[in-house]
């Protein structure tokens, strides 16, 4: 028996002391994932050719803290509820939940395969196989056929990390951590230290050593631009019109820290909403902080306008092969990759590449884990059938998730890979997870009148403003900014998703969740199941 | 056929018990079986000032002015499933120094409680159809049965072979052991040895239901945040340990009821197959006030028809 403020409890299962905030930050960064996500989009830069990534950065980490402070709200609400499904299906019905939870965390999540497929090969395969003197394997990496072995090696990874369960999982996740974390101080000490000058001559070295670039490899990256039609601009210049046209792109990575935690103690209580929410803010916070210094150090070693305009070179072989420039490192400019240069050794250039790979191996679990969650859920409130949320008895291994993930995710990899075209599709990863956090943001929005009995009995109904629930103001926020964000994408060529096949086959993978949903709820009807009463309050009184 | 309402780990939750109690009404079920653990974990003291009450709850001070305000914030202590209780600051001081005088103070709340929620149950059950049972968990007090026993609608179940209409049910609220070393545990081997008798008088245990508090190991209905050795989740409570019982689970896989019912892991809500045997653990929200249960249509000859979990 113990004597708390305020409280006695006594011996009871599961009264468990305060968790670490840290632990609650490592995933909340790990999610949002300055090297995977963050590096990846960053090289989109130039697509908005005034724009500034630092700026949009910033503005974005203070737009996503009220999404933070919102998850946060409903977490402390409904703690363990597994998030947005269970959420959105108490506040706003099990149909709305449905189809919104199953299109943004399992539908759109097998176009995320081939999206980790693809950082996997710029960020693994290829620089290794590059600093290991197999510069034509490397650029058969971002062939189809390589992006497809990437992406099933992305499905073999994660289905394996499904397989062995959480608490394996989990020990992986951190070991990848801080070998990942060490890696990316690594790579910061080195842009630190290391000189322009010196930047150049290791460029040119590897760019001739590696691929037979001769000349000024560095010099001509840049020129190749200007010819191309992208001038890079100047670090100092941050025109804050064209920099908030990133913040579209810049949410691909910073999106993501309400991932961390959703533990919640159950005799405690504001403490408690603290620590998720601080977990939360400083992973992302931490990210964006981190973002800062990333392009600080690129403009000081690497030269802002030459990191801008390799990125620019590397797209525009992608997107305008006929007009792209001949490439002096026919790679995608890996920031880890160009920063290991500085040290002129093989060994050294192979380890890092390889120990920065773990901020890959540790976060790609993710993938499926969300979506493994969500077609559990609705398994268990019978919208989908009963073996979708089987487990194996022997080895303990949810087969039906699995299955339901792995073959379309496959399916999705090779269209990705082999039908030209395809790939825009993707490029709505984001919009339609964004959709399904405006669900949840609605439903934190009106919780405090939606379910005023739920909302009162949680610790964040203490905190209003103006006498107005923080919760709906946060709410009312984020719900602007992910407004702005959609609007952008959906009418701004910029982005690469405003075209109709791509609006057409977003409505078909929302069109295919109602239809498995009213389908379901005449099935369950017929045996006697109403689904309306799955998720509706039983009077108290 | 008939229609079959559980819950569980309702914590004192007295919104979860009202909501129970109300579930046969809401989901057409004529049978309420409540799971282990009835009984709060928390005490909240409402210390009275010279004209005022004061209260801490959900680390927020509250001050109290008026007989209205003070019956509000004992409800609202009741909705989250703790126990409240008028003091003056002597007597916190004296609490605060005793923790066998806060043990007592516990018994006696739980006591009452559950004396006004049997009151409860008779008000809403009293000349309906619908039958109730109720089988403590490891949470509560070996007393909790003797409450039970006195009511007139509810029946305890643990330990015995009850029948629903034709359909036997054997309960236990006993668990393996635990790190909170509470009041209902044993080792695996006394958990088999407490389960036989039971299992023994079934006429048919193939076509039975096994209430068992403590969920079966390594079924996915057990998971939890895996602990230090001070009882600190691990890795912000990402790191999930299998903690279930390995007596329970031989005692599925080799009698094989057709369904089996389980809480104590709040967080590890579900439904799986062992053999053929349907497991269900709805998991527990009493904290939020939502009472998460399963509705079952089972059947003497067919068993388990059709079932769902609910959030109610």
């Amino acid at each position: 028996m113990s004597e708390a403020t305020g409280y006695f409890v006594r011996k009871a299962t599961g009264l468990v002391r305060a968790w670490s905030a840290f632990d609650a930050f490592i995933y909340a960064f790990f999610s949002v994932n300055f090297v995977t996500l963050g590096m990846y989009i960053m090289s989109f830069g130039p697509f908005v050719p005034q724009g500034h990534l630092l700026p949009a950065a910033i503005i974005t980490g203070i737009f996503v803290t009220f999404l933070v402070v919102v998850y946060g709200g409903l977490i402390a609400t409904m703690p363990r509820a597994g998030g947005d499904y269970v959420w959105q299906s108490r506040i706003l019905g099990g149909g709305i939940a449905f189809v919104l939870a199953v299109t943004g965390w399992w539908f759109i999540l097998w176009h995320w395969v081939p999206i980790y497929g693809n950082i996997l090969s710029v960020q693994f395969f290829a620089p290794i196989l590059a600093t290991a003197g197999r510069g034509d394997l490397a650029q058969w990496f971002s062939t189809p056929a390589g992006i497809f072995l990437s992406s099933l090696v992305v499905v073999a990874f994660v289905a394996y990390y499904i397989a062995i369960g959480m608490e394996r999982y989990a020990k992986i996740q951190k070991f990848c951590f801080w070998g990942g974390i060490v890696a990316l101080g690594i790579v910061l000490l080195l842009l630190l230290v290391g000189t322009q000058g010196q930047f150049q001559q290791a460029f040119n070295r590897e760019a001739a050593r590696l691929f037979g670039a001769s000349g000024d490899a560095y010099t001509q990256t840049i020129e190749a631009s200007r010819k191309y039609g992208f001038t890079p601009p100047p670090f100092t210049a941050m025109p804050l019109g064209p920099s908030i046209l990133l913040i579209p792109m810049v949410v691909f990575y910073l999106l993501w820290p309400n991932w961390g935690a959703t533990l919640y103690g159950e005799v405690r209580g504001a403490s408690d909403y603290r620590r998720v929410f601080k977990g939360m803010f400083w992973g992302l916070w931490i990210t964006v902080a981190l973002s800062v210094l990333f392009f600080l150090l690129v403009a000081k070693t690497m030269g802002w306008e030459f990191y801008q305009a390799a990125n620019s070179n590397y797209w525009a072989t992608i997107y305008a092969p006929d007009k792209a420039p001949k490439l002096a490192v026919p790679l995608w400019p890996y920031p880890a990759l160009l920063a290991g240069w500085l040290v002129d050794s093989r060994v050294f250039q192979v380890v890092l590449l390889a120990c920065m790979s773990l901020w890959f191996w540790g976060w790609s679990g993710t993938v499926f884990l969300s979506s493994t969650r969500v077609i559990f859920a609705a398994a268990f409130d019978r919208v989908l059938p009963e073996w979708a949320a089987q487990v194996s008895p022997r080895s303990h291994v949810p087969t039906g998730a699995l299955l339901l993930m792995v073959v379309p995710s496959i399916v999705v990899s090779a269209l990705y890979s082999y039908y030209p075209g395809f790939a825009t599709y993707t490029l709505d990863a984001t919009l339609v997870i964004a959709v399904t956090y405006v669900g949840s943001v609605v439903a934190a929005t009106i919780l405090p009148w939606r379910r005023p009995r739920l909302y009162q009995s949680s610790p964040v109904a203490r905190y209003k403003i103006a006498g107005v629930p923080l919760l709906t103001l946060a709410g009312g926020v984020t719900l602007a900014f992910l407004a702005f964000n959609l609007w952008k994408w959906v009418t701004d060529d910029t982005y690469g998703v405003n075209n109709r096949q791509s609006a057409i086959y977003m409505l078909i993978l929302y069109a295919l969740a109602l239809v498995i949903y009213l389908i379901a709820r005449i099935v369950r009807a017929r045996q006697g199941i109403d689904l309306a009463k799955i998720h509706a309050e039983i009077p108290v009184e | 056929m008939t229609k079959v309402f559980f819950a569980t780990d309702l914590h004192g939750s007295e919104i979860c018990w009202r909501k129970f109690l109300n579930a046969p009404g809401f989901y057409g079920a004529s049978v309420l079986i409540l799971g282990g653990d009835m009984t709060g974990k928390a005490l909240i003291p409402i210390i009275r000032a010279e004209r005022q009450y004061e209260v801490t709850l959900q680390e927020h001070r509250y001050v109290l002015k008026s007989e209205d305000e003070v019956q509000q914030m004992e409800r609202r202590i009741a909705g989250h499933g703790y126990y409240s209780v008028r003091i003056s600051r002597d007597e916190m001081t004296e609490l605060q120094a005793d923790p066998g005088l806060v043990e007592r103070l516990f018994q006696k709340q739980m006591q009452s409680t559950l004396e006004q929620w049997m009151a409860l149950a008779k008000g809403k059950l009293e000349g309906t159809p619908v039958r109730c049972y109720v089988c403590p968990g490891n949470d509560d007090r070996p007393e909790t049965d003797e409450v039970i026993v006195k009511s007139e609608a509810v029946e305890l179940a643990e330990g015995r072979v009850v029948e629903i209409d034709g359909v036997e049910m054997i309960s236990t609220g006993w668990s393996n052991p635990t790190p909170w070393e509470t009041y209902r545990e044993c080792s695996e081997e006394q958990l088999t040895t407490r389960m036989a008798p039971m299992i023994a008088g079934l006429r048919d245990p193939g076509r039975a239901i096994f209430n068992l508090h403590c969920p079966p190991y390594a079924s996915k209905l057990d998971e939890a945040p895996a602990l230090d050795r001070e009882l600190r989740p691990l890795q912000a409570g990402q790191l999930l340990r299998p903690v279930g019982s390995t007596a329970v689970r031989d005692a599925i896989m080799r009698y094989q009821p057709a369904l089996s019912l389980h809480g104590h892991i709040h967080e590890a809500r579900g439904v799986a197959r062992l053999g053929r045997t349907l497991a269900i653990n709805p998991g527990s929200s009493y904290e939020a006030g939502i009472l998460q249960g399963t509705v079952i249509e089972i059947d003497a000859r067919r068993g388990v028809s059709t079932y769902a979990l609910v959030s109610g």
